[in-house]
């Protein structure tokens, strides 16, 4: 029995092709969508879920403001996960993570090489995080100095297996040369981690000042007791900073109260963020790693919804306009005698063996289109995923659920009708449902608006980021890593590459306006720093070219001259800065640092002021920052000519060889790191536009798909309109007025609410576009286009034909 | 009015090519009601529709008022068919979705005729078929011969100088046909040229002249009046 309803079912398929196509690609592409993003959308939910007590590990966060802009860290100081362990017998563990500058130089072999994936950790790391050892005893492992804890995958890299590198010595460049022992090695950490580190080196060979309470330098972990809550932990943090930071605080400021601290305006709050929160809903400045946004997992639930949701609509919308054409068919079954139950059954076959079909389709959409969607989306998803219990009851229940809703209008419907009515062709054309069919075509134009404004909106802001003038030139700049490497050559090296045709000028910093060095110090423009005159400003060592390297403006005074004996004790600020002073006029006028002890404080003298460049994120206002004369020897950075570019790079590399061969030559162009600040909102972009597309061409074939119907529906009434009188023109008109009116209604829903959601959005930028109204008018246009030009296929097809065909046809 | 020689029209399908219209000639003159009738394949409604400048000949001549109409385009040929030109069919032809009165309304529409201009003459037209009171209903609310009276109206809502109609009282009993062919004579009367194909000796009896045709020619023209 079933397997008659079957055959039936897809030689009916067979029979009318160009709708069941336009069904099956359609819903097969709106599933596809469904699961790419349900995939991604799983994937960011998975982060830090792995560890055996994720739900009790808690990052302490810092939120800071001294003079200023208020900073939101991820930081604590040194003294406070040992001293919150000590204090409070909730916390079970803590541990530290440091990793300066995110990169070290290894040997390996007769060559350094740089390695990003790198920190220190506390010995107790393998306490709180339960990554499991393959070789050796993790738990153990960082205890003494001089030891490194390495991935499984690093091991093969460096020592060809796993067994074979315990106890293996690995030389780094830190402090000129330090060795560390292999003591451990763990399985690689998985890829939704939100830290991924191939080497952890103890704790114990980090170079610092420890004992601070003040200077937040560290990622702490806290493992709270089963049953501690963090909102209840938290209330301790006030004890905390009252017994341990003030005292240190007194000793740079002259405060008595961290009451007192806090009326001039100043702060410092801690928190505790969930582990399993961080990649999601954290996003501070120097996470681990750049971390996702709960705000696009909803953007993008949300999108993956729609899709379907059009797809399915569309599925439903075909299925129900194609059933008024076979009214005919089940008023001659009906004749010849088949129950009701019968046509029920058939029809619900039919929808549910198309909504398979799709389902099966989709899923081999899914593999081949995984490459090319992770290497939008910047992950390492497998489709093998789909098979996960969250998917697969989606995959197996969505086919029947849309094939039962898609079939059941048809199925009851039509076979409840008499015979005779329908065989007379007293049936109208199944308009009667046709304000269901109307709101379908509004939600699926509506929610292509929303995501065609969207992606202009995100298209914009980038390109706004790229082209704003930041204060700076980051065109044509090339940034040579490493540059300590060449210890006392570096100088001669910047002098060689001066040498070079095209090469302008260069500069020798760690300092830049992207990711890269920062530190930070309490100023005053006072001798005695108190909480209301200090301020806490970025303080960057630069060189007398880094001005005229990187094109900033100086607005007053002057630049650091060799001309001047004095300059080491001088100090450019920026505008912001200046601001924060006062002075009518700053240059000529001190600033003071803050030192250990009353009257402590070293002295600079403002020489000038430069305006204000953007040397963070453009999602955060411009900070404070003085430039000082010295040598942080991190990047050496050239402005070149493009046209010289090929060749300066190969002389380059050429003379870092002859200097320094061990070391390995790297560069970066400062455009391009620029531009990887913002890779997220760049995903997004690609992402949005990739899915907007989508969405709207499986809008296009249902609407392809309903005016190939109305216009099939409609063959005679055209045909004597056209004998009426009736030009091309109008009949065209006649046939998309409808259409038309629809995607108007969908424009006026969209528009509002595209607004609202960009307006959030940009709210995540200092710095952003005035969402215009044109680009609602480009969005609603272009939809409107894309509708008429879809309709017009059919509608001009039909104002064409010749009448007489139509009036033929009796 | 109407002068046609040696038209010929052939229609050619993938197997067969059926000549529908073999060098047929003939003149029919302003004021006239001509009858053609004929065995059913004849050729009948590819005439008309070659007359009513629905379709085009394959070869020939068409002189409508003087004017070669035969290799007229498409538009030229619906803007002189609109003003010039009504149809009745015999399956009536009335659009379901809109009423009586935007049915009869449709020509004028097509026209250019300004909104308060066609309601009168609209509701003049309805009136003449006396299906004003029904003017709100739709076609299938109406019966068989109501649904022609609708359909005359329609044809001559816009004063056309010729009125074509293909079988007309083909779906009709003979009372409702009396009534349509009474309305058709009546608008002979005031000036209207009419050619209708039909199939009934009856009707053709209001006409002045019988064409009688056979595989695409003319076989004789009987003058009745
Ligand atoms: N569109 C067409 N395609 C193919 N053959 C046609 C077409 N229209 C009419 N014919 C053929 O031309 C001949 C004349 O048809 P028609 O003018 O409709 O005859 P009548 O109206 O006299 O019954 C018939 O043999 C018919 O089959
Ligand atoms: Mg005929």
């Amino acid at each position: 029995m079933i397997r008659n309803y079957l055959k039936v079912a897809l030689r009916n398929l067979w029979r009318n092709k160009t709708f069941s196509l336009i069904n099956i690609i359609g819903l097969a592409t709106g599933l596809c969508c469904f699961i790419l993003i349900a995939l991604y959308v799983l994937d960011e939910l998975s982060y830090d879920r792995f560890y055996k007590n994720s739900d009790r590990i808690y990052r302490i966060s810092s939120d800071i403001r001294f003079g200023g802009a208020e900073t939101k860290y991820p930081f604590t100081s040194d003294m406070m996960g040992q001293t919150l362990k000590k204090d409070y017998p909730q916390v079970e563990q803590y541990t530290r993570i440091y990793n300066s500058n995110g990169s070290k130089l290894l040997k390996k072999g007769t060559q350094f090489i740089t390695e990003t994936r790198v920190a220190h950790a506390d010995s107790t790391f393998f306490d709180v995080f339960s990554l499991p050892a393959i070789a050796g005893n993790a738990h153990t492992a960082l205890y003494e100095p001089n030891t490194v804890v390495i991935t499984e995958t690093t091991a093969r890299k460096y020592f060809g297996n796993v067994n074979n590198a315990i106890g293996k010595i690995i030389e780094t460049d830190d402090n000129g040369k330090t060795l560390y022992k292999v003591t451990a090695v763990i399985k690689d950490i998985p890829s939704n981690s939100h830290f991924n580190f191939d080497f952890i080196f103890s704790m114990k060979n980090v170079n610092y000042q420890w004992g601070q309470y003040g200077s937040h330098n560290f990622h702490t972990y806290l493992l709270l007791k089963p049953g501690i809550t963090p909102e209840a932990f938290k209330k301790n943090f006030d004890q905390y900073t009252d017994q341990y930071v003030l005292p240190e605080a007194k000793a740079y400021l002259q405060i008595t109260s961290m009451d007192e601290f806090q009326q001039s305006g100043n702060k410092l709050e801690y928190s505790l963020t969930p582990l399993t929160g961080i990649h999601l809903y954290s996003n501070r400045p120097f996470e681990l790693s750049p971390g996702g946004n709960i705000q696009y997992v909803y953007i993008f639930s949300a999108v993956a919804i729609f899709i379907l949701l059009i797809a399915c609509i569309n599925f439903m919308n075909l299925t129900t306009a194609r059933s008024a054409n076979r009214a005919k068919e089940v008023g001659v079954r009906k004749v010849l005698g088949t129950e009701r139950k019968n046509l029920i059954t058939q029809f619900l076959s039919e929808s549910i063996l198309t909504a398979f079909i799709s389902c099966i389709l989709a899923i081999l959409l899914a593999f081949a289109i995984m490459p090319l969607f992770n290497s939008i989306s910047g992950k390492t998803m497998s489709a093998l995923h789909i098979f996960t219990p969250a998917i697969i009851p989606v995959l197996v229940l969505l086919p029947f659920a849309v094939g039962l809703l898609a079939g059941s209008y048809p199925a009851f419907f039509l076979s409840s009708f008499r015979p005779i009515e329908v065989l007379k062709g007293r049936l109208s054309s199944g308009r009667s449902n046709g304000s269901l069919r109307s709101a379908l075509v509004i939600f699926q134009f509506a929610t292509s608006i929303v995501l065609i404004a969207g992606t202009i909106i995100i298209y914009r802001q980038l390109h706004y980021i790229q082209t704003k003038n930041l204060g700076y030139n980051k065109d044509q700049l090339l940034l040579i890593e490493n540059g300590y490497a060449l210890q006392n050559k570096l100088e001669a090296f910047k002098q060689d590459m001066l040498q070079q045709p095209g090469v302008v000028s260069g500069t020798i910093s760690s300092y830049l306006p992207i990711p890269s060095s920062r530190s930070d110090n309490i100023f005053s423009g006072e001798q005695v720093i108190d909480a209301k005159n200090g301020f806490s400003m970025q303080e960057w060592v630069v060189d007398y070219d880094y001005l005229k390297t990187l094109g900033i403006e100086l607005i007053k005074g002057r630049n650091f001259s060799r001309d001047f004996g004095t300059d080491s004790n001088a100090v450019i600020l920026n505008e912001a800065t200046a601001k924060t002073l006062g002075y009518t006029d700053p240059v000529g006028q001190h600033i003071y640092k803050s030192g250990m002890g009353p009257g402590s404080a070293a002295s600079y003298t403002i020489i000038g002021v430069v305006k204000n460049f953007h040397f963070e994120s453009l999602k955060r206002d411009i900070g404070m920052v003085g430039l000082f004369l010295g040598r942080s020897t991190g990047f050496v950075s050239f402005k070149m000519n493009a046209a010289n570019a090929p060749a300066i790079l190969k002389y380059a590399e050429k003379k870092w060889k002859t200097y320094a061969p061990e070391m390995p030559f790297s560069y970066q162009f400062l455009d391009a790191a620029f531009n990887n600040v913002y890779r997220s909102e760049q995903r997004v972009a690609k992402i949005a536009i990739t899915f907007s597309v989508l969405a709207i061409l499986i809008a296009c074939l249902g609407l392809f798909g309903l005016a190939t119907y109305m216009a099939e529906q409609r063959t005679k009434e055209i045909g004597i309109r056209k004998v009426l009188g009736a030009s091309v023109g109008n009949v065209v008109t006649m046939l998309s007025k409808d259409f038309l009116k629809l995607v108007t209604i969908a424009f006026c829903i969209a528009a509002p609410l595209a607004w609202w959601a960009m307006h959030n959005w940009l709210q995540d930028f200092a710095y952003r576009i005035n969402i215009s109204w044109w680009i609602f008018g480009i969005a609603g246009v272009l939809a409107l286009s894309i509708a008429l030009f879809t309709i017009s296929f059919q509608a001009i097809k039909a104002a064409v034909a010749n009448p007489v065909a139509a009036l033929r046809s009796e | 009015m109407i002068k046609i020689s040696e038209l010929e029209k052939i229609y050619r399908t993938e197997e067969v090519e059926t000549v529908a219209l073999n060098k047929l000639s003939f003149e029919v003159k302003e004021g006239e009601f001509v009858a053609v009738m004929g065995p059913s394949g004849c050729g009948k409604s590819t005439l008309l529709n070659i007359l009513g400048m629905l379709d085009d000949p394959d070869a020939g001549s068409f002189l409508f008022n003087g004017i070669e109409v035969a290799h007229f385009n498409e538009r030229k040929r619906a803007d002189l068919r609109k003003h010039n030109i009504g149809f009745v069919f015999q399956s009536f032809n009335l659009i379901d979705e809109l009423t009586v009165f935007e049915n009869v309304e449709l020509p004028l529409i097509y026209t250019g005729v300004k909104a308060a201009d066609r309601k009168k003459r609209v509701e003049a037209v309805l009136d003449k078929v006396q299906i004003m009171h029904r003017r709100n209903h739709y076609p299938q609310q109406l019966s068989g011969g109501q649904q022609q009276r609708v359909a005359v109206a329609r044809a001559v809502v816009n004063n056309p100088k010729l009125i074509l109609a293909d079988e007309p009282t083909g779906n009709l009993d003979s009372s409702n046909g009396n009534e349509v062919m009474q309305m058709l004579t009546d608008l002979n009367e005031q000036g209207t040229t009419i050619i209708m194909v039909t199939h009934s000796e009856h009707d053709s009896r209001y006409s002045h002249r019988i064409i009688r045709m056979l595989d695409g020619q003319t076989v004789t023209e009987n003058i009745l009046v």
